[in-house]
């Protein structure tokens, strides 16, 4: 088990570095510069690349950039805020997404797995097809039609919530964009949850737990839903990048001083710094969540992992 | 459960209705196509999800040719009127008159008594900003969002279902290689590749069909894989090998067909993932070129209208809800006909 | 319909200006009233804007954004009065040498946060600062506009910047030497690039000057309280230190970013802001509030045509692509936002003559919308050049103002004349502008915004050897008038040199060198307790330090 990690985690990195290479690749293929503004002339926008090492050779400038990245400093933003640490910028804006995100998956898992549960145990009943409904809807509106909705009904109308995204506000400011982001969660894992909970109730093995007398929640909960949460588990590494997208459209909307919508603006803005850390901080993010759902995976079912070493071998 | 065992007398029909259709399946000689069908057919989910997306596809062929506009009309004096539609508008609704709510009281206006021989003008849908048909924009739109689902289709199944097959089927180093390789496309976020891409490439069409490709077929090609690692030991595979099968025969001749449906289920799932990809890139301004129009990029066009002119962003979301509400049941439906057994990995 | 909207907005403009002229009369007239007003007056002004500060580092700052919060807490030599003209602030007198080449600023007591007076030493390091290559301003060309001495040397990197042009006589006497007279030259000191820095303090942050509130020095009227880089929001308290702060009436002022319109809609009239800028889609629900009003910026749009794509070096059909869209149509259905029909290159607004008309008024217009002109214009190109048919891409950049108004040209373009076809590519703004700047474009949709109050801001850029002359439009007698008024014989004669730049734009226009579109203008809403929130065409657009919130 032990030699299983150290491979997985060992893999992980070096597939984290290969990420960053790919990204420099392509940073420099993106057209336009950070310093093409209108009134510069062409000396000055050369002086300006000279300056932060930008007319380097590539592979100059990626030794020279994982040199700093290891002692923690991933460059300085070059137009969204001029001359400031990337890491800055991330110290501040991290933390918010990701609380932004952990209450959303958290959310949108809790009731994606009740309509999911509920939904099998009335199979094939009216239920069985709203709570369908509510699930498939959940993903197929666009996250800011929500967000916006929202924010209009109860935040202006209701004035229950704040609309703009304040820290001061606490876990109020967090409550509706967080459900606004959460659709998507719940969506995904209602489906799923759905699909799992209908195979394991027809497994042998609970007919065999029903046939001892086991029924109600005490069948459900210990006995169905713990043997499919193993593979619900699987989902969520996926869903915490499909939160990227969410996050930077619900970010916009109520304002949010989060990492998604830099994102975006520094693509847009040839920000490379800004980029490379945050495509790395999402890839880090990615592949850890891969990394935690693999290891719990074998940990708690041995056969994963036996198959697993047998076919890569 | 501890009910003691009860026979019933509808027990015994059982055998021999059973029987009865036993020798029906066996010996009438159905074909493969034509068992599956007859099993989807069954599955109410799939039959309905199946014929919203022909009325949608019927649509989006005939509802530009019919409206009476061109998507990228733009009438002057036309812009953003609220629907109108004959007959219903008797009815007091689709009339053609909105609420505005504006700071200073809300405002009941209707835009067709305000133009000159406006009594014969009929928007469907209404128009958007620029005095575009939304009725024509919605069913154009609706096509390039259909183009963009059979692209995932053709891409999550010549790519990812190869990729994957080839992975699975030659193991060892191979596998090792190209796992790898998947491994980084995955781990770098989507979107980030996506939105990199299409920059890099000029937006456009092309672009973004080829980055719903590129990074579309990963999922599909995991399930590809799994499913050949689990039947290429089987003893039929073996009983082909030793009668000298190579290995691409052996794979598309006799692996395929068997795993064949699961793909196509699973093919179905990235459908939704495709239109929505979409979606995100006109969200974020690098989608569809004008005046094209997509029904991601008519709901991100008409949000900024949706505190004012609420009923421009009505058409795309349904249809786009609906359009996805259908896949999504078709998907389910089949899963359940064909195989049962099939998780979504 | 459209000429009364036009009228109204005059009137209102004019009407805001009297009052906000009768407040100036008020301050300077009695202070005794103004404590009172303070009292009761005070409070914090909440004000919204679209995006965040990219510094607030005065000789780094490029953004309109960062100008405007720079403006509030940095004071420089002149600042803008309500109408726009450039006041003497910190300079308490101000003598011009007889040959117009030699300022030399008295300045006033004032002093810094950290308790230090401010000197003309300050004036000195902030300047060399920004000519230095080394700090790789993106701003740094402006000194070189400024004609200070030695500039253009120092950014050449020919010269140390210890040789700029620039000395401090004594602690409160700043000495400028020129290359040659600058009219503009006062504008151009209230530009925030020319603001003064603490050296002694922005040494000492180094590398996190700017980067919070501890590490940010004020001599302005506010002080920074709460700040981090990209903030979302920024609040800003009043400055007892300030020079004038007894006319201060704020007790502060709250920056709030908000990207989505309607978001900070409905913050508005849910009373959490103030001051906010709408969107044209808004502007139908709010056009009959009392607190909406349009306010004209400077910044032309106009399509670029490249001079060398076949076709398009052909006037006539330059000409007949710049009639063929109807601008009116633009301005006030699409946009919406109080932007105006531009028939001309400079814009409303932005420059008056030595007699105080403005330029607009003293000469004609250009390149109408004009669909029957545009065809026959299309027909002697088509003769001349030997073709039926033409299709030209036009790059725009993905905002939505951009993209609408696009697809309002190709429409119009394609159906006033007759085998032109338009093909529109989107792209960022930074893609937009590198295609321009290598010259691999046929038509663009771009714009310009001033630096400063005279024509010549928009006349240097279509000099044949200018950088900024993207589209390769050239003109002996154009280049002869417009280099004359910029360093040479019309420089020195006022009169003159205003004659030669009206001529200089009839000339680039009845030639189709640019296609102007729209002068932008801006829709926005002030709550109705808030006066004083003064909007400029030229240098830093919205100055909120001198609004009073009742």
């Amino acid at each position: 088990m032990k030699k299983y990690i150290a491979r997985r985690v060992l893999i992980s990195f070096l597939t984290l570095l290969v990420i960053i290479l790919i990204l420099f690749i392509l940073m420099q293929l993106l057209p336009g510069s950070p310093f093409n503004d209108e009134r510069l002339t062409v000396e000055q926008q050369t002086m300006i690349m000279n300056k932060y090492g930008l007319n380097d050779p590539l592979p100059v400038q990626f030794f020279r950039y994982l040199q700093n990245m290891l002692v923690g400093d991933f460059g300085k933003s070059y137009t969204i805020s001029k001359d400031t640490d990337v890491a800055i910028l991330l110290q501040n804006r991290l933390p918010i997404s990701l609380a932004l995100g952990g209450i959303s998956i958290v959310l949108g898992a809790a009731i994606g797995l009740f309509l999911g549960v509920f939904s099998a145990l009335k199979h094939n009943t009216v239920w069985d097809s709203v709570s369908t409904f509510i699930t498939v809807l959940g993903v197929s509106i666009p996250s800011y039609v929500f967000a916006l909705g929202l924010s209009y009904y109860f935040g202006f109308q209701l004035k229950l919530f704040p609309m703009l995204f304040s820290p001061a506000d606490g876990t109020n400011a967090y409550l509706l964009p967080a459900v606004a982001l959460s659709m998507t969660v719940m969506a995904t894992v209602g489906r799923f949850t759905r699909t799992e909970m209908l195979d394991v109730l027809n497994s042998d093995y609970i007919q065999l737990v029903e046939s001892k007398g086991v029924s109600g929640p005490r069948l459900v909960i210990t006995h169905a839903m713990r043997n499919a949460s193993i593979s619900i588990l699987t989902v969520l590494g996926p869903l915490v990048v499909s939160l990227m997208t969410g996050s930077l459209v619900v970010e916009k909307i109520f304002s949010i001083p989060g990492i998604g919508q830099l994102m975006v603006q520094a693509i847009q803005s040839n920000d490379y710094n800004i980029i490379i850390s945050l495509a790395f901080v999402y890839s880090a993010l990615y592949i850890g969540v891969m990394l935690v759902v693999d290891i719990l995976y074998g940990v708690l079912d041995p056969r994963i992992r036996l198959a697993k070493g047998g076919s890569n071998g | 459960m501890d009910k003691p065992i009860e026979f019933l007398p509808n027990d015994f029909e059982f055998v021999k209705d059973a029987d009865g259709a036993m020798i029906d399946e066996v010996y009438s000689g159905e074909s493969f196509w034509k068992n599956i069908l007859r099993r989807i057919v069954k599955n109410k989910g799939a039959v309905v999800g199946f014929f919203s997306i022909m009325i949608i596809l019927i649509l989006a062929l005939i509802g530009p040719e019919i409206s009476g506009y061109t998507y990228d009309q733009q009438i002057s004096g036309h812009e953003s009127m609220a629907p109108r539609i004959p007959g219903l508008e008797k009815l007091g609704i689709f009339d053609g008159t909105e609420t505005l709510k504006t700071s200073t009281g809300e405002m009941e206006v209707n835009k067709y008594e305000q133009i000159s021989g406006g009594e014969d003008v009929y928007h469907w849908f209404g128009t958007d900003v620029l005095g575009r048909d939304l009725f024509t924009r919605t069913w154009e739109g609706t096509r390039i969002s259909l183009y963009i689902a059979l692209v995932a289709v053709v891409v999550d199944v010549l790519i990812g279902m190869s990729y994957g097959m080839i992975s699975g089927f030659y193991g060892g180093k191979v596998d090792m290689i190209m796992q790898r390789v998947m491994e980084i496309l995955n781990g770098i976020p989507s979107l980030v590749v996506v939105t990199l891409l299409i920059i890099v490439l000029k937006p456009g069409l092309l672009s973004i069909t080829i980055a719903i490709a590129l990074t579309g077929w990963i999922g599909m090609s995991r399930i590809a894989r799994a499913s050949m690692l689990k039947l290429k030991q089987s003893e039929y595979v073996l009983a082909a090998r030793t009668m000298g099968a190579k290995d691409f025969p052996i794979m598309y001749k006799e692996i395929l067909p068997n795993i064949f449906s699961q793909l196509l289920i699973m093919s179905m799932f990235s459908i939704p993932s495709a239109i929505f990809t979409e979606a995100f890139l006109a969200f974020v301004g690098i989608g569809i070129p004008v005046p094209m129009a997509s029904l991601g990029s008519l709901i991100s066009e008409n949000f900024k209208s949706l505190t004012t002119h609420f009923y421009m962003i009505v058409p795309p979301v349904i249809v786009l809800a609906v359009l996805m509400l259908s896949f999504n049941m078709l998907a389910d439906g089949l899963r359940d006909a064909l195989d049962p057994t099939l998780k979504e990995v | 319909m459209i000429k009364n909207k036009r009228l109204s907005l005059l009137v209102t403009g004019f009407a805001s200006m009297m009052v906000l002229a009768a407040c100036g009369g008020a301050n300077s007239d009695g202070a005794a009233e103004d404590v009172a007003a303070d009292e009761t007056a005070g409070g914090v002004l909440n004000v919204q804007v679209d995006v965040e500060v990219a510094t607030m580092d005065p000789q780094m700052a490029t953004d309109g954004t960062s100008f405007e919060v720079i403006a509030n807490t940095i004071e420089g030599l002149y600042t803008l009065d309500e109408s726009g003209v450039a006041v003497p602030s910190l300079a308490e007198k101000t003598d011009v040498s007889e040959d117009g080449l030699t300022y030399t600023f008295t300045l006033k007591d004032a002093t810094w946060s950290n308790g230090t007076p401010v000197t003309a030493d300050d004036f000195v390091y902030a300047w060399q600062r920004l000519a230095d290559p080394d700090t790789a301003s993106e701003y740094y060309y402006i000194m070189g506009i400024a004609g200070v001495v030695n500039a253009d040397e120092i950014s050449a990197g020919e010269k140390d910047p210890e040789e700029l042009g620039v000395t401090a006589i004594d602690e409160k006497t700043l000495e400028v030497k020129l290359n040659h007279p600058v009219p503009f030259f006062e504008s151009l000191m209230a530009f925030p690039s020319f603001f003064p820095m603490n050296q002694a303090f922005f040494e000492e942050a180094g590398e996190n000057y700017g980067t919070s509130a501890d590490t940010l020095i004020a001599n302005g009227a506010f002080e920074i309280t709460s700040y981090e880089p990209a903030a979302t929001t920024i609040e800003l308290e009043k400055n007892p230190d300030y020079f004038d702060a007894e006319n201060v009436s704020l007790d502060g002022i709250k920056y709030q970013v908000i990207k989505d319109t309607q978001q900070a809609m409905l913050s508005y009239q849910n009373g959490d802001l103030d001051v906010v800028t709408l969107a044209g889609e808004q502007v139908d629900l709010f056009k009959d509030d009392p607190e909406f009003q349009t306010i004209q910026a400077g910044y032309l749009w106009y399509i670029s045509p490249n001079t060398k794509v076949p076709g398009l070096e052909n006037a006539n059909l330059r000409k007949a692509l710049g009639q063929a869209f109807d601008k009116e149509y633009i301005a006030e259905t699409v946009l919406k936002d109080g932007s105006n029909a531009a028939d001309y290159m400079i814009p409303e607004g932005l420059a008056v003559d030595p007699e105080g008309v403005d330029f607009r008024e003293t000469t004609g217009t250009y390149l109408e919308f004009d669909p029957a002109a545009a065809q026959e214009a299309l027909e002697l190109a088509k003769e001349e050049l030997g073709k039926d048919s033409f299709t030209f891409t036009m790059i725009i950049e993905d905002t939505e103002s951009s993209i609408n108004v696009a697809q309002v040209l190709k429409s119009q373009i394609e159906e006033n004349l007759d085998g032109v076809t338009v093909e529109i590519e989107q792209m960022p703004k930074k893609t937009r502008l590198d295609r321009m700047n290598v010259g691999d474009y046929e038509l663009a949709l771009t714009r310009w915004g001033p630096d400063y109050a005279d024509p010549m801001t928009y006349a240097d850029m279509f000099l044949t050897d200018s950088g900024n002359n993207k589209g390769f439009w050239s003109n002996a007698k154009y280049d002869e008038l417009v280099n004359s008024s910029l360093d040479g014989e019309l420089s020195l004669d006022p009169e003159a040199r205003w004659t030669a730049l009206q001529e200089a734009e009839s000339i680039i226009l009845e030639d189709a060198g640019i296609l102007p579109v729209y002068q932008k203008g801006n829709a926005v809403m002030v709550k109705s307790n808030v006066t004083g929130v003064d909007f400029h065409t030229v240098g830093v657009s919205r100055i909120v330090k001198n609004a009073v919130k009742e």
